[in-house]
């Protein structure tokens, strides 16, 4: 594996991405509900901080999950139907280099995206309440994990299926990972169903909700270190999961 | 770079393609595959400029995508440099540009090669200069800056033709390098190939363009509906069905040029053309010499690779393909 070849994929990626225009665009409208926050505090009485936070960080999570599923497939998927692929298939680069790197390329780009939210957050809530809890970060953490498995389930959608199809499996999995808890309800919903089959759906799902710290600290909960380190190792290994799967399919796709 | 080392034999063939076989699955429901290639068997030499020949459909992109790691071949083998497709170490002396080459519309050229010689592991100074270099090639020095996107096709395929020389390749495989280029590009394109060959270099093009290959190739391959129907030199290909010569005359009057056995006869202002039979070039000369007339010049007229396609093609089952 040359990481000098996986950089210069992932420098090329970020590149590319941060010149889209839309992108911008959602950043953008991410900062601005989050200085709506400001006049929507201004309704409740000595709630406003809480407001602030819940609603940025709301933002941050609804525009980074956008962002996420917009670059992931945007600049995979497109790659393969525009044919951009093809002339740097025949350099000395590697597929899993080629895949693994336009990886590392859009996790830093999200990080840069989340880190202008982030800072957009902070800077509302030390103009309007002179101080900015630190404890913030953790769940912009929580964020910024969510995307990266979002981000690494897009690329795998992309490379097996076209970029409407990528995008609509990608969110249905959000979706589904989101709402996992119902599917381990679905032992008493419907007994019928094996509960086996129920097990291995539930675990196979990402959890996306393991990653939402929101609710805890703008209620200013303590959020453990392990917490963090839980969530942090079962991110990872997700990951690990998805962009094997991944650059398994993309070792084998042939592009006719 | 590649390991020295492991330089196979200067001997081996820049191309050595072995029983190539390449089917597609069409059907949606029902499995139904068409065979695009059907066990292609040819090799091309170190230094030689290769036209790789066929109507649309006739299987010569599926070859070059096989070539280069795009497609799996179904069967069969092929080295390149002497090293086996799964190698990366040919790939350091190869350059290759796709049909209808797309590039990132937020990159300007520049950085596009820029990011080409990286993945070559090229340091900055060698990129920037070989970058400029290119661009003054391919005469895009003037739109270094400008997004990709703004680009016409003829000018994106000559960012495809530059990049693909980026690391001064030993081999160069163009698909269709003329494809959507105006008179000066494909002038262009004509003498860079012309250049690389002077240079050493083995040069594999695909082109539908006859004209291209008569005037550019040591030797080509002609494919039809996934079958190679002839490899070799344009001569060898073509003189096979050289038929008559054209004799250039003057000082002949209508009625002498009557009395002289041509199969064809056309009159240009004071001179005749006069389209003889080889083997009876000599009595047709002497002939001219007894009404004294003057021989200027004898032409050999050769089939062109276009008469030579219309009837290969024509007429014969087989070929999906057709010639735009």
């Amino acid at each position: 594996m040359g990481l000098s070849r996986m950089a210069a994929v992932a420098a090329n990626t970020f590149r590319e991405s941060v010149r889209e225009r839309v992108l911008y665009n959602l950043v953008f409208f991410a900062i601005l509900m989050t200085l709506s926050g400001l006049l929507l505090s201004q309704l409740s009485i000595r709630q406003d901080e809480k407001i602030i936070k819940d609603i940025g960080l709301a933002a941050m999570e609804l525009f980074g999950h956008l962002i996420a599923i917009f670059i992931g497939i945007g600049l995979v998927s497109k790659e393969i139907e525009r044919r951009s692929l093809y002339p740097l298939m025949a350099k000395p680069l590697s597929r899993e280099e080629l895949f693994l790197g336009k990886f590392a390329g859009l996790a830093f780009t999200l990080l840069v995206n989340v880190g202008a939210m982030a800072a957009g957050l902070f800077a509302t809530l030390l103009l309007t309440r002179g101080e900015a809890d630190p404890a913030l970060l953790k769940a912009v953490f929580g964020i910024y994990l969510s995307l990266l498995l979002v981000v690494a389930v897009a690329m795998l959608f992309s490379t097996v299926t076209s970029t409407a199809l990528a995008a609509v499996g990608t969110v249905c999995l959000l979706l589904a990972g989101r709402f996992s808890d119902v599917v381990k309800n679905m032992k008493q919903v419907a007994p019928d169903v094996p509960d086996t089959l129920v097990d291995v759906l539930y675990y196979a799902l990402p959890n996306f909700r393991n990653f939402d710290l929101k609710d805890k600290v703008a209620y200013g909960d303590f959020v453990p270190w392990s917490t963090l380190g839980w969530i942090t190792a079962y991110n990872i290994a997700y990951i690990t999961a998805v962009l094997a799967l991944g650059v398994l399919c993309f070792r084998r796709k042939q592009f006719q | 770079m590649g390991d020295p080392a492991a330089e196979p034999a200067i001997a081996t063939p820049a191309i050595d393609v072995r029983d190539l076989a390449k089917s597609f699955r069409t059907g949606h429901l029902r499995a139904v595959y068409r065979l695009a290639l059907k066990g292609l068997t040819f090799s091309v030499a170190r230094g030689e400029i290769f036209g790789y020949l066929g109507p649309n459909g006739s299987g010569k992109t599926t070859t070059l995508k096989i070539l280069v790691g795009l497609l799996f071949p179904d069967r069969g083998s092929a080295t390149i440099l002497g090293h086996p497709l799964a190698s990366r170490e040919w790939r350091y002396k190869a350059g290759y540009q796709p049909e209808h080459p797309y590039f990132y519309d937020y990159l300007t050229p520049a950085e596009y090669l820029d990011y080409a010689g990286r993945l070559f592991g090229m340091d900055k100074g060698a990129r920037k200069r070989r970058s400029a270099e290119l661009l003054r090639l391919v005469n895009l020095e003037s739109a270094a800056g400008v997004p990709l996107r703004r680009f016409s096709k003829g000018m994106t395929q000559r960012v495809g033709l530059a990049q693909a020389l980026i690391n001064d390749p030993e081999l160069v495989i163009l698909d269709e390098p003329m494809s959507g280029l105006d008179p000066l590009g494909r002038r262009l394109v004509r003498q860079v190939i012309m250049d690389l060959k002077a240079a050493g270099k083995t040069v594999l093009f695909s082109t539908h363009i006859l004209s291209d290959a008569e005037s550019l190739c040591d030797r080509v391959a002609v494919l039809r509906g996934g079958e190679l129907l002839k490899v070799g030199a344009l001569d060898q290909i073509l003189t096979l069905d050289v038929s008559h010569l054209e004799v250039l005359v003057s000082g002949l009057s209508d009625e002498a040029a009557q009395r002289i056995p041509t199969r064809n006869r056309l009159r240009v202002g004071e001179r005749w053309t006069l389209e003889v039979d080889e083997e009876r070039l000599g009595e047709v000369v002497r002939a001219i010499e007894a009404e004294r007339g003057r021989v200027l010049a004898v032409h050999p007229i050769r089939q062109s690779l276009e008469e030579y396609f219309v009837k290969e093609m024509g007429g014969s089952a087989g070929g999906p393909g057709s010639w735009d």
